[in-house]
């Protein structure tokens, strides 16, 4: 007997042997199956890796919501909500929050999620068709992320952007957010793969950017609406930017992770991983760090990643545009702190090393801000990607 | 038969004459107090007959009836025993009744007749002087603040025995030893020379000193916020007279006098952050006392983490910040405390306390950050012009930098600053950059050309507010003030923008 508690992704992921199964031709053809699978795919404990077992044997999804509301599948708590009905009500919501649901085995159905293991039987899609969103990388890394890091994840979105390409993430905070604003300031061609049905905004302050990517782009769930972000969803949905991506690109995360099980999703599958580097001495360069010691591609721009992708560099570059005060010289006490700078760096640092009294450093770094060339954070400076 | 002699009831920091009348006639043997006595006034009650015996004198074994008056002035603290006792004696004949019309008596006894020392002896020979009596007889450990209140003879008496004798024109008090006010040394403080790095917090700090600025400080623990913030006190420039008589009264009220009269160091105040509101603002339940907040009248609020005061208390700091008083309304009436402080507060940047750190992750969610910052309301926040963070430096970086400047050196600069203000700011009803509205600063700064054009472009990049706006101007101008020039240089500007504070996107965005 199971433990009486919500059932964890991982715990019965991992690679099997042997060729993997596959949805059945038929398995959501018919409307009736269509409700039952969205209804399916509301119970928490029918992972979907055991949905796909039990495909193999009910072959339609109608099929497989008896076998549950007989008890013969999944818990006993999740007997009860297993009816047509509540399929029909979950779909009928979904159209009302403007969201199409595409079964396996439709055109509109990612063919590349068939490479997982255990691909989704179907995805609740609000905004332009996923084929219109082509060729799509994944930009992911820890919420928690630095300034820098968000800054690095932006600038790559919004020139990837620019190139044409369609930037994937999981619209959590950090450089999740970062990747997809960037993105919106190119083209906003950007598709947000959440953890939740499409009505639950998760992180709740996102709300507004949710709105503009399914505007521009797309969102994109595997859940019906009303489920919330647990846990446990976090790594399923991971799998799904991971194989609806020809790269993953890695921009900060400490040890263990979410950036890290992407990233071992898009292994499995065949995908790149490309990773960003960061300094040494900072926690969150644990997960970029170990992927390219572990043999992934080191990217320090746009150019790399898109050069990656068999695509030709846009030469069009924003850290120069966004600079754009910059024609003016700067005064000799300007290079001087410039010089001076070398990665967040107090100002009693900058005084020592520029050999000027420190108030007057604060003055000259306060001059080259107003110019874009240099941010504080906690009480340290630094210079912004572009000036050397 | 019947006896009057003079007290003074202390209502907050101002004191008022009132009469003590008793009368002793036929009855019990009893003591009765009539005319608004407060608690503390009721306990004379017991002290005063076993003070009266044991000064060799005598109580009288009749019904005994003392009446203050006017009875609608709330009569509070200990003071009233002396005059008590002397209402008491001059209703029993005990002592000639012409003398007495000529002084107020101050004072609480011991049972053996001792006076001790009470505090608001300096408000009460103020008043007594204002209300035109030749003199005050005041406990011999009060004399010192009493004798800086200017033509006013103080009798400083040890004991009720002694007053005695000296209105009976048998004893004379000995005449004050001509200790001149200027002749003592400063206090010893903890220097600035003493701390390595930080330059930008050493800068903030000056500043504060010079332009009666507000400062407040974020850093992660361990970056030394509370170590500089002690050394503001040696670098706070010296008083005037007038405000350090101020800060006497305040004092005395308080109780918190040491004996050598005029406090002439400006105070510094570091109330710990369990304060309760009446601590820090002032209050109490009959004898309003000042609270820290006028304690540190004319010198520092030093508030070590601030996001963890209580919230009320915090907020009631708005007014005094605004109008430099507070006004405690009771249903009794309102008393007024002047608290023209400087604020210097110092806090972690999230709860704990590594946000923006580099070498230590926070591991707080961003809306918790939120919710912490949040305790320092935008309305309080406006307040203080000076903001900045407080980097954790590492031990390469503390051993690679400098130590400062001798306070002895700030301090300097930081004379020749204010006296720079008060020559600009004479004729105007402020003494300090900080102080001058808005507006009126603007037009006062005398910014060059150059440096109104850094502002604009300043206002436009950072967003600032109008408030922010007129923050680093007077910031500017102090730092003007500091460098001795006349005019506002774009440099100066430059530098008040760096104590700007964060902007809401920036505590969003540092990791």
């Amino acid at each position: 007997m199971r433990a009486e508690r919500p059932t964890e992704y991982n715990e019965d992921y991992h690679p099997v042997d042997g060729p993997a199964p596959e949805w059945p031709e038929a398995f959501a053809r018919s409307a009736a199956d269509r409700e039952a699978l969205a209804c399916l795919l509301a119970i928490p404990s029918l992972t979907p890796r055991r949905l796909l077992r039990l495909a193999q044997t009910e072959r339609a999804a109608s099929a497989c919501l008896r076998a549950v509301s007989s008890g013969r599948m999944g818990r006993s708590a999740d007997r009860d909500r297993a009816t047509p009905g509540r399929g029909r009500e979950l779909l009928q919501r979904a159209a009302e929050l403007g969201a199409r649901f595409v079964s396996v085995g439709e055109p509109e159905y990612p063919r590349v999620l068939l490479d997982l293991a255990d691909p989704p039987a179907g995805l609740f899609v609000i905004g332009r068709p996923l084929s219109q969103l082509e060729p799509r990388v994944a930009i992911v890394g820890a919420r928690n992320c630095t300034a820098t890091g968000e800054e690095v994840a932006r600038t790559l979105a919004m020139r990837v952007g620019m190139a044409g390409v369609a930037v994937v993430s999981g619209g959590a905070r950090g450089i999740d957010r970062a990747a997809h604003e960037g993105a919106l300031l190119a083209t906003g061609r950007t598709i947000a793969v959440l953890a939740s049905g499409v009505d639950i905004s998760y992180p709740p302050t996102h709300r507004e950017l949710f709105t503009e990517i399914a505007t521009h782009g797309a969102i994109v769930t595997e859940y019906p609406p009303g489920v919330r972000a647990n846990t446990f969803r976090f790594p399923a949905r991971n799998r799904i930017i991971a194989a609806l991506c020809r790269a993953v690109v890695v921009v900060e995360g400490a040890k263990g992770s979410g950036s890290m099980i992407t990233a071992d999703h898009a292994l499995d599958v065949g995908r790149d991983v490309l990773a960003v580097p960061g300094p040494v001495t900072s926690d969150l360069s644990y997960a970029p760090h170990r992927l390219i010691r572990e043999g992934a591609t080191l990217i320090r721009s746009a150019d790399d990643l898109l050069e990656e992708l068999g695509m030709a560099p846009s030469g069009w570059h924003p850290d120069r545009a966004s600079t754009a005060t910059a024609p003016v010289p700067l005064t000799e006490d300007e290079e001087c702190v410039l010089g001076a700078l070398h990665g967040a760096t107090p100002v009693d640092r900058v005084a020592m090393d520029s050999r000027m009294e420190a108030p007057r450093v604060l003055g000259v770094l306060i001059g080259l801000e107003l110019r874009g060339a240099v941010r504080q954070s906690g009480g340290r400076w630094e210079r912004r990607p572009g000036w050397s | 038969m019947y006896g009057r002699v003079y007290a003074v009831a202390v209502v907050g920091i101002s004191g008022h004459v009132i009469s003590v009348e008793a009368s002793v006639g036929r009855g019990l043997p009893a003591l009765a107090l009539a005319g608004l006595p407060g608690a503390g006034v009721q306990d004379a009650r017991e002290r005063v007959r076993p003070a009266v015996e044991g000064s060799g004198l005598e109580w009288p074994l009749r019904r005994v009836v003392v009446n203050f008056s006017p009875a609608n002035v709330r009569k509070e603290g200990p003071g009233f025993d002396f005059p008590l006792a002397m209402g008491v004696l001059a209703a029993s004949a005990q002592i000639p009744g012409a003398p007495l019309r000529d002084y107020a008596f101050v004072g609480e006894l011991s049972l053996r007749g001792e006076l001790v020392p009470t505090p608001g002896v300096l408000c009460a020979a103020m008043a007594a002087a204002r209300a035109g009596l030749r003199g005050i007889v005041v406990p011999a450990g009060n004399a010192a603040e009493a004798r800086l209140v200017e033509g006013l003879e103080v009798v400083p008496a040890p004991t009720l025995a002694a007053a005695v004798e000296f209105l009976k024109g048998r004893w004379r008090p000995e005449p004050a030893s001509a200790v001149a006010e200027e002749a003592q040394p400063r206090r010893e403080h903890a220097d600035f020379a003493e701390v390595r790095g930080q330059a930008p917090a050493r800068r903030a700090l000056e500043v504060a000193a010079a332009g009666g600025q507000n400062v407040l400080m974020i850093g992660p623990p361990g970056a030394g916020k509370t170590m500089l913030a002690r050394r503001l006190a040696s670098i706070l420039p010296g008083m005037t007279r007038q405000e350090a008589l101020e800060v006497t009264r305040l004092h005395s009220v308080a109780g918190l006098l040491s004996g050598d009269g005029l406090v002439r160091e400006r105070p510094f105040r570091s109330p710990h952050h369990s304060i309760s509101v009446a601590g820090l603002l002032g209050g109490g339940s009959s004898f309003l006392r000042p609270g820290e907040a006028s304690l540190a009248h004319h010198g520092v609020l030093f508030l070590d983490e601030v996001t963890e005061f209580h919230r009320d208390a915090l907020e009631g700091l708005r007014q005094p910040l605004e109008d430099g008083r507070i006004i405690l309304a009771r249903a009794v009436g309102a008393v007024e405390f002047p608290a023209r402080f400087s604020l210097v507060a110092a806090a972690n940047p999230c709860p704990c306390g590594f946000q923006g750190d580099g070498r230590r992750r926070c591991r707080c969610p961003p809306n918790r950050v939120q919710t912490y910052r949040q305790r320092l309301s935008g309305p309080l926040l406006d307040r203080i012009d000076i903001q900045l963070r407080v980097p954790r430096l590492t031990k390469g970086e503390l051993l690679g930098s400098e130590f400062g400047e001798s306070s002895a050196d700030i301090r300097e600069r930081v004379e020749a600053a204010r006296s720079r203000q008060h020559a600009r700011l004479s004729g105007t009803p402020w003494t300090s950059n900080a102080r001058v509205p808005g507006p009126i600063a603007r037009r006062m700064a005398r910014l060059t050309p150059s440096a109104e054009r850094a502002l604009s472009v300043a206002v436009e990049r950072y967003s600032l507010s109008g408030r922010g706006f007129d923050r680093a101007v007077k910031v500017a101008r102090t730092i003007a003030d500091i460098h001795g020039s006349e005019t506002v240089e774009d440099e100066h500007v430059m530098q008040a923008l760096s104590f700007r504070g964060e902007t809401a996107e920036e505590v969003a965005v540092a990791g």
